[in-house]
């Protein structure tokens, strides 16, 4: 019985905090004039996909944006995972000298807040000629300081016996790292890709700093461009954010697991 | 043979790391030299002669009222912290024990985390609307008369932020206080029981003081992580009404690309990674005196 109220009450809060994505897609389907009637009509009496269909075809088409983020966060991912893999193991599983001064260096950039690397990363980029390309965003997003952690958080619980197994039987690292330990590594390997990928898609900070042209805007800039252009437009507005917001929804769903494990991991044991 | 073992591992190990400590060179470590030494210069947009000015960006920031007006605006943030940790920790503790569809549950907390700050930013926007919002709405048809102004009035709007935020972070600080949970002896819990413990009396002497830990470990990063956020309140109110709403983080983007006074943005921006360093020590200390793996 207790379980029971405890349950109610859990969902009645979390419902609460879902409360502004239900209002969202309702007010994405209403008429103008339903927007803050009071009170709030849930299902709007005719659904009203103009709004919708407008954010999709219209001048700021998100399907543009949608490209964008893919291609940005995609590849972004893809190198920091290899290079996060490959300096882990580097990390964790060759001893060599000056190891352990480079892995402080790492921990102390960790200190260093993003606002203190804008201005010299846009003099540099500008003067590197990727200023305003989508490189800006691809290749610092290759480099993630937090993903090498992880990977050597995991090859470290790997036992060293196996490497010496190996190595007895003839095999150098190179191959101890693609035929060992990757394949033990999958489960953690992809949920820093899924991590990554988020923070990939939702990242607005880079992409406002780095990116002018129009043609090259990712998801966020594309919703803030698409709001700040239509800001009576409240319907269109709800109708962007839902656009914005769907993909990562999808990807929590089907990645949920590795989400939930991998921040919780990267807290309590990182 | 011993020798050439050593040399071969040496090698091999820059290897491994080297492609990555390129980019850390090129994207962190450069851009941190180099930022120091743009807080000394009069650095702007696009200008060719930069002069070395010492330290006069440091003295302007000391005595520019925005930038104390921008520090008072971070402390107001930095609020929704420890609000965020405590509730976190309340649904955590119930969703932990006795209750149907956990894993719906967790999911649905959790899933203002996940989706992008700036859509979320601007359906608050609209909940938020003063006079006729869904927000104001409900308060009024509560009876209260006269609702808050939220984001449109100076002395509301840090404190609207704060719901975003704490809505926000809710959902991450309550995964890794599970986390926490899950590691707590059920014996430790039994025994209680058996002892006559109440359920207050067990979270209160017991699961709080065993997950100490981690309430510190979540307060140091969870303030780390509010002082270095501005995209939230870029999106929504782009520091204003006023300057009600700007925060350090914030001050310095738009010092940087709105007036393009790149080196005075450096100089506030060496002032912020100061205020993490604090954090950071006290956090490293506080890991060895109090808290207890």
């Amino acid at each position: 019985m207790n379980k029971c109220i405890a349950t109610l009450i859990m969902l009645f809060f979390s419902i609460v905090m879902i409360v502004p994505f239900l209002w969202m897609i309702s007010t994405s389907f209403k008429t103008p004039a339903e927007v803050f009637q009071y009170p709030i009509r849930w299902i709007p009496a005719h659904f009203n996909w103009s709004h919708h269909v407008k954010v999709w075809t219209g001048d700021n088409s998100f399907v543009l944006y949608y490209l964008n983020s893919l291609k940005v966060a995609v590849l972004s991912t893809i190198g920091a995972v290899c290079l996060s893999a490959l300096a882990a193991y580097g990390f964790s599983r060759i001893e060599f000298k000056g190891r352990n001064t480079m892995f402080m260096v790492y921990l102390s950039m960790m200190m260093v807040p993003p606002q203190v690397l804008f201005v010299p990363k846009f003099i540099m980029f500008e003067w590197a000629g990727i200023y305003n390309t989508h490189w800006a965003l691809i290749l610092p997003g290759m480099f993630t300081i937090f993903g090498v952690f992880m990977m050597r958080q995991f090859f470290l619980s790997v036992p060293q016996e196996i490497s010496e197994a190996a190595f007895i039987d003839g095999a150098g690292h190179f191959r101890i790292f693609s035929r060992i330990i990757l394949p033990m590594a999958k489960p953690s390997l992809a949920t820093l890709a899924i991590i990554d990928f988020s923070w990939h898609w939702n990242d607005y900070e880079n992409a406002l700093v780095f990116l002018i042209d129009h043609d090259l805007f990712t998801v966020p800039l594309g919703l803030q461009n698409f709001i700040l252009e239509n800001n009576v437009d409240y319907n269109g507005m709800m109708a962007a954010a839902t656009a914005g917001i769907i993909p990562m929804i999808l990807v929590f769903l089907i990645g949920q697991k590795y989400i939930i494990e991998g921040v919780a991991s990267s807290a309590v044991k990182g | 043979m011993k020798a050439s073992w050593m040399k071969r591992q040496q090698y091999l190990g820059y290897l491994f790391i080297g492609p990555n400590m390129i980019g850390v060179i090129l994207f962190f470590i450069i851009p941190a030299i180099y930022s120091f030494y743009l807080m000394f210069t009069d650095y702007k947009f696009m200008n060719p002669n930069t002069k070395f000015t010492g330290m006069a960006n440091i003295k302007r920031m000391l005595g520019d009222d925005i930038f104390y007006t921008a520090i008072k605006n971070t402390l107001l943030f930095l609020l929704s912290v420890p609000v965020s940790i405590g509730l976190a920790f309340i649904v955590a503790v119930i969703l932990n024990r006795s209750v149907y569809l956990k894993k719906l549950l967790r999911a649905l907390y959790f899933m203002p985390y996940i989706t992008s700050g700036v859509a979320v930013a601007f359906v608050w926007m609209l909940l938020f609307q003063p006079n006729n919002g869904p927000i104001n709405g409900i308060l009024r048809s509560i009876g209260i008369t006269n609702p808050p102004g939220w984001l449109s009035t100076m002395d509301s709007s840090m404190y609207a932020i704060d719901i975003i935020w704490i809505w926000f972070m809710l959902g991450y600080n309550m995964i890794i206080y599970l986390a926490a949970l899950q590691e707590v002896s059920t014996e430790l819990l039994e025994a209680a029981r058996i002892d006559g413990a109440r359920t207050w009396q067990t979270v209160r002497s017991i699961l709080w003081p065993l997950v100490s830990p981690t309430t510190f470990l979540l307060l140091i990063t969870g303030l780390i992580m509010t002082i270095k956020q501005f995209g939230i309140i870029q999106a929504i109110t782009q520091g204003g009404p006023g300057n009600s709403t700007t925060v350090l983080s914030l001050f310095i983007y738009q010092n940087a690309f709105r007036y393009y006074e790149m080196g005075y943005a450096s100089a506030v921006s060496w002032a912020l990674f100061v205020i993490i360093m604090i954090f950071t020590v006290i956090q490293w200390l506080g890991q060895k005196r109090w808290v207890h793996y």
